[in-house]
């Protein structure tokens, strides 16, 4: 039971995983670990992205069609698997973010409130 | 869309897949064992170990990776379906159990639907039946609205070419008509029809062609159409049939069409459903004078008109002084010149069905009762069952399942029990209907062809089945989210067998109780049924039955008009039978009668008594012969019986029945003898030679109606109701009396078929058929009702044994004899009982006012049905918890506290 709530602490807003996965596809073609250590290294490891809901996370992406996934050479020699965004990806990635900048400015206007 | 189809590629690349997801997690995990021993220095096992225990568990993730490609609902159900049905092969006495309950409940659901359905509900099978409508008559009187049925055919034709609100008016009356010249000869069902009745009804011969309508065609009119079973039985699917003349009613007519087999018209009347006609005949009714109203009308509306405003056309036209004479075109209008005839307009689906609906309506209710009492079995089975692997959810919660996946999982468990049972009692319906249809007495049910287990009536079927997995799934799943089952393990690991589950058994208690409830409510209306009969049947129908002289043997026939169209040829005829048939061997005596009581027919009318003001109530007005009251043992009262010198030539008779006389001879039946009475305004005055006991005519139900018996020699004014003859004859020896009269009938008049043969035993029976019947199907229900809630009080004891198994053994030990531990058991058992017995009586009373019109001498809450029932249950459900209090009694203190 205590683990759960240092767990929750760190844990992303629900949907806002997938937007970011969309963001830093779209600089480049990654592959999963790739991905983690990416967020995990701009959110100065406030975020620490769960393999349990990393990998979900693409299937559910590629299933509605907004990354392409394809086995790669990885930079260290490695056969991988690199997931590339699609054109759905990047309107999604959009629509995303303006929901989430909306979402952002809505709770911050209710946090400054006082 | 697109992910649709993905996921469909998906399911035949799922090896592909597996291999990628797991190629990708090595990866990810030797890329985090790389990361790991680079930061913290430690060897590469190590570094991997590490690596994994923060991924976390393996199986789950790849599940979850898995999961966005599934169509998740259906592989976890069809998961869910395996290990119901492995666990429902593991627990056979669970699941046979469970499966008989259910079939049994959704199978007389179905059995009774299928029923309903096909007599109320099936469209008929005519194009758009919603647009037919059969027109009756009815007379607003001082005393409110009178319906009759039946039209003159003037009316008829007067209506015909002036409605405007209907596409067509067809008119039909039943007759019996006999077919001769094609082997012996054969009374048939016939309907008289318009020319426009098939075209009303929207139905083509199969060969040939329908009635022609036009007036340029008059030869039609000795023109027959008959039914396919006619031409296949009697005419011997005769391929050229159609031209040919056969002899109908000692008439040639030419058949011009044979009907398809699938065609269905069952002529309704106010008593019930007459058997389907098999021969319809053309007529116009020329030269009718409107004194008899036979035709029933029958309408094909236009599209868009509704039947308020068919009715309000026809009830115009009705009444419209510019067509006929005010009240003329009423029945009986011109002898009530200031009553108002009306027209109705009834669907032709609902009509005649009033009646057979109330009962239907209240078997589908019962049976429904019935279900349900079967429902909450089974979900008090998976209740103790669910105490029972408390263990095994357990473990899948602790594994990771999650409430939610539980009780999906036990809903599929119900759906399973659900489908399984509802295909056992679809069988068990089909079963039943085959068995219990041709018992259903004759008339009670109208469209029998309509019954049968189609799409829609499984389509019910299903919903059935629906609704107990309902039941039976959330019952159990409900009790599953409450708090509870968290700590099942603990309970698992032992302190369960002392405190038990306090909540589910308070739940299943109170099941039972309902059970018990719902059971009591059906017993009770069997109790009332059951008591109704027996009151109806002890009641005496006046004459004697099955006696010492033997019994009364009926030997009907109808003499056809056109050859009978005098009454002395009928006269002739009645007195040339019977002067042979008092001889034959067997008889004791013999007479006739023109409407044999517990026949179908019943001739009453006004009549008057001389000196008196016209009497308010209307009489039976039989024609009978010599010998008549002696034969049927009808006890005379005073005076003398008809004699066979009663003729013609005699002074004009009549002999009254003890209604007449209590009514309208205070003085006593001495008071009567030699006064005069007549038949109608304008009769003959009679004098009154005897008196005799009432009967009763119709029905051990009826009413006992005043009768004004005429001699059947003396009869000529309406000669025309002498031409239906019924012989009777006391007799020991009836089957070969029956014999003997046949061949009398036959010497006189050789092409007369026979039209009945019924001892009065027999009709007196089938008049109480219909109770019968109806007592039988819902005792049938109430048993088992009763069999199915035994089963649930016997299951929650024996349970609840099991369950203080350790309690009991403490109390022994301390010294408790058996009789304590029985009266423990019993206690508990009787407070459950007598808790839904009080509910039960209180929903009972509430309840079973829908009997009343099936109630003869016994009001709905009958206090002796009631009283009887409530002790009978009680009785029953006190054996259901003896041999688990006997069981108790057995426990072995030693070894029920050592087991911990």
């Amino acid at each position: 039971m205590k683990e759960a709530k240092t767990k929750s602490k760190n844990e992303l807003l629900p949907g806002t995983l997938e937007m970011l996965i969309l963001k830093t596809l779209s600089i480049e073609s990654m592959h999963g670990y790739g991905i983690a250590q990416h967020l995990q290294m701009l959110s100065a490891d406030v975020l620490t992205i769960e393999e349990g809901s990393l990998y979900p996370a693409l299937q559910r992406m590629l299933v509605k069609g907004w990354v392409l996934a394809e086995w790669k050479i990885s930079a260290n020699n490695r056969r991988a698997r690199f997931y590339t965004l699609t054109t759905a990806g990047k309107k999604q990635l959009g629509v995303e973010e303006s929901r989430f900048s909306q979402m952002f400015g809505a709770i911050m206007r209710v946090m400054k409130t006082t | 869309m697109g992910s649709v189809l993905r996921r469909l590629l998906f399911f035949f690349q799922r090896n592909q897949f597996d291999r990628d997801l797991e190629d990708e997690l090595r990866f990810h995990e030797e890329m985090k064992a790389h990361a790991l021993a680079d930061a913290d220095g430690i060897s590469g096992d190590e570094a991997r170990a590490a690596a994994r225990r923060r991924i976390g568990n393996p199986l789950r993730l790849r599940e979850q990776s898995r999961e966005p490609w599934t169509f998740a609902t259906v592989e976890t159900f069809a998961q869910d379906v395996r290990h119901a049905l492995r666990l429902m092969r593991r627990d056979p006495a669970f699941t046979f159990t469970a499966l008989a309950t259910l079939a049994l409940g959704i199978g007389l659901n179905t059995a009774i639907f299928s029923v309903a359905y096909g007599v109320l509900w099936r469209p008929l099978p005519y194009p758009n039946p919603d647009r037919l409508v059969i027109v009756s008559s009815a007379q607003q009187t001082e005393t409110g609205p009178r319906t009759f049925s039946t039209w003159a055919p003037v009316s008829y034709e007067a209506l015909r070419p002036r409605v405007t609100t209907l596409d067509h008016l067809a008119a039909y009356t039943s007759i019996d008509a006999p077919l001769t010249g094609r082997g012996e000869p054969l009374q048939l069902r016939a309907l008289d029809v318009s020319p426009n009745f098939f075209v009303t009804l929207g139905v083509n011969p199969a060969r040939g062609r329908a009635f022609l309508t036009g007036a340029a065609a008059p030869d039609d009119d000795r023109s027959a159409i008959v039914s396919d079973r006619l031409w296949r039985t009697s005419l011997k699917a005769d391929p050229a049939i159609v031209g040919q003349s056969i002899t109908i009613d000692g008439l040639p007519r030419t058949v011009v069409g044979v009907l398809p087999p699938d065609f269905s018209f069952r002529p309704v009347i106010r008593m019930g459903a007459l058997p389907e006609a098999d021969i319809f005949l053309s007529n116009r009714w020329p030269g009718d004078t409107g004194r008899n109203a036979f035709l029933f009308l029958l309408g094909r509306m236009k599209p868009g008109v509704t039947q308020e405003r068919a009715e309000a056309e026809l009830t115009a036209l009705v009444n419209d002084p510019s067509i006929a004479p005010a009240g003329a075109l009423g029945l009986e209008g011109a002898l009530a010149p200031n009553v108002r005839t009306l027209a109705r307009a009834v669907g032709l689906q609902e009509y005649g069905t009033e009646s057979v609906r109330t009962l239907l309506l209240i078997l589908l209710g019962a049976v429904s009762f019935v279900l349900l009492i079967a429902c909450v079995n089974v979900a008090n089975l998976q209740m103790a069952r669910l105490s029972a692997r408390r263990g095994e959810l357990s473990v899948r919660m602790a594994l990771g399942a999650g409430r939610r996946r539980i009780v999906h999982q036990l809903l599929t468990e119900a759906v399973v029990l659900s489908l399984l049972g509802a295909s056992l009692g679809v069988m068990l319906a089909r079963i039943a209907i085959d068995v219990t249809l041709p018992l259903v007495p004759q008339f009670a049910l109208p469209r029998l062809g309509g019954i049968v287990i189609d799409a829609r009536v499984m389509a019910f079927c299903l919903g059935l089945s629906l609704v107990s997995t309902l039941l039976i799934g959330l019952v159990p799943a409900l009790r599953v989210s409450g708090a509870a089952f968290g700590e099942g393990l603990a309970l698992h690991a032992g302190e369960a067998r002392t405190t038990g589950d306090r909540q589910g058994e308070r739940l299943r208690t109170l099941l039972v109780a309902a059970q018990i409830a719902m059971t009591l409510v059906l017993l009770i209306g069997a109790g009332l049924l059951i008591h109704s009969f027996v009151r109806l049947t002890s009641v005496s129908p006046g004459f004697e039955l099955s006696g010492r002289d033997g019994v009364v043997q009926t030997v009907k026939v109808t003499l056809p008009e056109r050859l009978y169209d005098e009454p002395e040829r009928i006269h002739a005829f009645a007195r040339g039978v019977l002067d042979r048939i008092q001889y034959l061997p067997g008889v004791k005596s013999a007479s006739l009668i023109n409407s044999a009581p517990f026949g179908m027919m019943f001739i009453r009318g006004d009549f008057g008594i001389e000196g008196q003001p016209k009497p308010t109530l209307d009489a039976g007005k039989p024609k009978i012969d010599a010998g008549y009251f002696k034969t049927m043992g009808i006890p005379l009262l005073a005076g003398r019986e008809f004699t066979a010198r009663d003729t013609m030539a005699a002074p004009k008779v009549a002999i009254v029945s003890e209604r007449i006389v209590r009514e309208y001879f205070p003085g006593g039946p001495g008071e009567a003898l030699g006064r005069r009475v007549r038949l109608g305004d304008r009769g003959e005055w009679l004098t009154v030679v005897g008196v005799v006991a009432d009967i009763r005519q119709m029905g051990l139900d009826q009413e006992v109606q005043p009768m004004l018996y005429v001699p059947f020699q003396q009869e000529r004014g309406e000669f025309f109701v002498l031409r239906f003859v019924s012989f009777v004859a006391r007799t020991a020896t009836p089957a070969s009396v029956v014999e003997g009269i046949r061949a009398e009938i036959r010497r006189a008049a050789p092409d007369l078929p026979i039209e009945s043969t019924v001892t009065m035993d027999e009709a007196v029976a089938a008049s109480v058929a219909p109770p019968r019947f109806r007592m039988l199907l819902l005792v049938l229900f109430a048993m088992t009702a009763t069999l199915i809630a035994t089963c649930g009080i016997y299951g929650l004891m024996a349970y609840a044994v099991t369950q203080r198994r350790r309690e009991i053994g403490v109390r022994m030990a301390l010294g408790a004899e058996p009789r304590d531990v029985l009266r423990l058991v019993l206690t508990r058992a009787l407070r459950i009982v007598v808790a839904g017995l009080i509910v039960g009586l209180a929903g009972a009373a509430g309840v079973t006012r829908v009997l009343q019109t099936f109630l003869f001498g016994v009001t709905p809450t009958d206090p002796i049905a009631f009283t009887i029932v409530t002790l009978l249950l009680m009785a029953v459900g006190l054996m259901a918890a003896w041999l688990p209090a006997r069981r108790a009694t057995r426990i072995d203190p030693c070894a029920a506290l050592r087991a911990e």
